[in-house]
């Protein structure tokens, strides 16, 4: 297994397009912290809270981006045939595909904790520099954690989406509209049924809890994740059942 | 050893591969043969479990391809040279793949060598041409050293340099005692490298043999004779019932006659003999002849079936087998008449027309 892993660690850094999207999702948060922390017009009034929700709201980014690395990482190799290469080389397809998401979790979460580490060191510090008196408290950096472990949910999303549908466009469309409108039109329908408070019972708006900055963000924060997780856990169980079975 | 046994595979109503059975047998090149469509690739990919098999099972050294732990050593297979990542570069697919079963990157460079990919080893593959992803597959296959090879088309898009390497490597493969299993459309090229054959068409097996009992079996074969004084001897041939075509005012290819036959017309007629050559059909001929029946997708004939019958008729009747002596053959058609189904394309019954030339018969 640890050669499994060995392997799919190659394929993830060695394809430019997953480089590319990396650079960007890191990129846009550092860079918009580091802008309005430059830019701010009243520094000195600026609220922990404010900057920590800047952070975790641009990271959202980050974590959409890092998903659809997850989903290319397994798409791309049914669409260029590479996963023939990979069953022939391990036909033993389901430790193949628990190594691809391995792989890809640990790999996004590394990377969403480095992004919010950045931000969160060089943010504050600008802040300072700039007279304000920025005054962080553990659910802080809960939100902050909250938000690296969305990413790497949002990962295996795009994976287990990946495993399901096999097309990079088609995976790709429904990852990105799944938080932008499936789950708003569901949202409606439940509304519209009487049910209250719907959105807990929706995956990604449960679990984009965990990046709430304020003092009650600690309530739901870690059951949406678990729910999100669960969803993709399943996601996941029967994409490997189904591909064992289907022809590559 | 390959031991491929009942194997099919359906598409929903499309049977691809029907209850296909044959043995692959180590320290020699088999050739795996068939029309387009005809179910190779699919069996190869039912044999390495890519694609899941209806019914039957393929053995290697006794143990199908999913129990195989490490794969790579027991067996390398290029199925398809386009199975690449463009945004890729050579050298991290081969540690992609390498490393999957433990092998590390210095095998990895050492098969870039081997196939003359080092140069460019840090290039993209997008970059590549067919040829140097034809050696990127081999590289592949390579990895593990394994006792069984397996290529699809591996010769396509190589120059002739490229071919004869591959040929050369296939062939020394199997001096090792490995098992090689190979499909080509290059049927001359597998003429001179395959040892055995396995013949399929519409998904069943047709024939598996050696390639000299294949072409035996349904190639044309046939005697050319040359001398000054050849209008004696063709003209006691074709009373003897052998079919008997002029190529020019020296030479004649007879077919039902053996060449020991003609030898001692020729002695007892104390006639002088520039040639007398034993003629085989080439291993296309046989295969099309074995093949003919279950070509599933066929074009247009292009072949200049009546240029011969319009110059003087030297476009010949299907060959039949016979002995010299024996009854004679059918009658011919008429130089006028349109060509009976007869020779493949490329046949010596398909010469160029000659002046003054004539088809025999009787």
């Amino acid at each position: 297994m640890l050669n499994l892993v060995k392997a799919e660690w190659i394929k993830l850094r060695s394809v430019r397009v997953n480089v590319v999207l990396s650079c960007l999702a890191a990129a846009f948060p550092i860079v918009i912290v580091v802008l309005v922390a430059l830019l701010d017009g009243n520094p000195e009034r600026q609220k922990a809270e404010n900057v920590i929700g800047m952070i975790t709201g641009t990271m959202v980014v980050t974590a959409l981006l890092v998903g659809v690395i997850g989903a290319l990482n397994l798409t791309g190799e049914f669409s260029h045939g590479t996963i023939r290469n990979t069953f022939a080389a391990t036909p033993q397809r389901r430790n193949v595909l628990l190594a691809k998401a391995f792989v890809g979790f640990v790999a996004t979460v590394a990377f969403a904790l480095a992004v919010a580490a950045i931000c969160y060191v060089v943010g504050p510090a600008i802040y300072d520099s700039r007279g304000a008196s920025l005054s962080f408290e553990s659910y802080h950096r809960s939100a902050l954690l909250g938000i690296v472990l969305l990413s790497g949910l949002l990962s295996l999303l795009g994976f287990g989406l990946g495993l399901l549908i096999r097309n990079s466009p088609a995976t790709v469309v429904v990852f990105v509209l799944w938080p932008l409108l499936l789950e708003g039109l569901v949202a409606l329908v439940l509304n519209v049924a009487g049910v209250s408070n719907s959105q807990k019972w929706l995956p990604y708006n449960s679990a984009i809890q965990m990046g709430d900055p304020s003092p009650e963000g600690d309530v739901n924060r870690w059951s949406g994740g678990l729910y999100l997780g669960a969803v993709v856990t399943v996601m996941i169980i029967v994409g490997i059942l189904v591909n064992e079975r289907r022809d590559a | 050893m390959i031991e491929v046994s009942g194997l099919t595979k359906r598409f929903g109503r499309t049977t691809a591969v029907d209850n296909l059975s044959f043995e692959v047998r180590p320290g020699r090149v088999t050739g795996f043969l068939g029309p387009n469509g005809s179910g190779k690739s699919t069996s190869m990919r039912c044999m390495l479990a890519l694609d899941r098999a209806d019914a039957g099972t393929a053995l290697f050294d006794g143990r199908p391809y999913r129990s195989l732990k490490n794969p790579l050593f027991e067996v390398g297979a290029l199925l398809d040279a386009g199975y690449v990542h463009p945004g890729r570069s050579a050298r991290n697919h081969l540690r992609a793949i390498a490393m999957s079963n433990g092998i590390g990157s210095a095998r990895v460079d050492e098969v870039m060598a081997l196939v003359g990919l080092t140069d460019v080893a840090k290039r993209r593959v997008g970059g590549y041409s067919l040829g140097m992803r034809q050696r990127l597959g081999l590289a592949a296959v390579l990895l593990g050293d394994p006792r069984t090879v397996i290529l699809d088309e591996p010769a396509n898009g190589l120059d002739p340099e490229g071919i004869r390497w591959i040929r050369d490597v296939l062939v020394h493969l199997a001096s090792q005692g490995k098992t090689v299993l190979v499909s080509s459309h290059l049927l001359s090229e597998m003429a001179q490298m395959a040892d055995d054959l396995v013949v399929i068409g519409m998904g069943q097996l047709i024939e598996t043999s050696t390639v000299a009992q294949f072409v035996a079996a349904h190639a044309n074969q046939w005697v050319r004779v040359r001398s000054p004084q050849i209008d004696g001897i063709a003209q006691q041939l074709r009373d003897g019932g052998a079919q008997v075509t002029v190529l020019d005012p020296t030479g004649i290819e007879v077919i039902g006659a053996t060449i020991v036959d003609i030898g001692e017309l020729a002695a007892r007629r104390g006639v002088a003999l520039h040639e007398l050559s034993p003629q085989q059909g080439s291993l296309e001929d046989a295969f099309l002849q074995a093949t003919a029946k279950a070509q599933e997708y066929r074009g247009a004939s292009f072949a200049n079936t009546d240029a011969g019958a319009s110059a003087g008729g030297t476009s010949g009747p299907p060959p039949p087998p016979g002995q010299f002596g024996s009854p004679p053959p059918p009658p011919v058609s008429p130089p006028s008449a349109s060509p009976p189904p007869g020779p493949v394309a490329g046949s010596p019954f398909m010469p160029p027309p000659m002046p003054g030339s004539q088809v025999g018969g009787q």
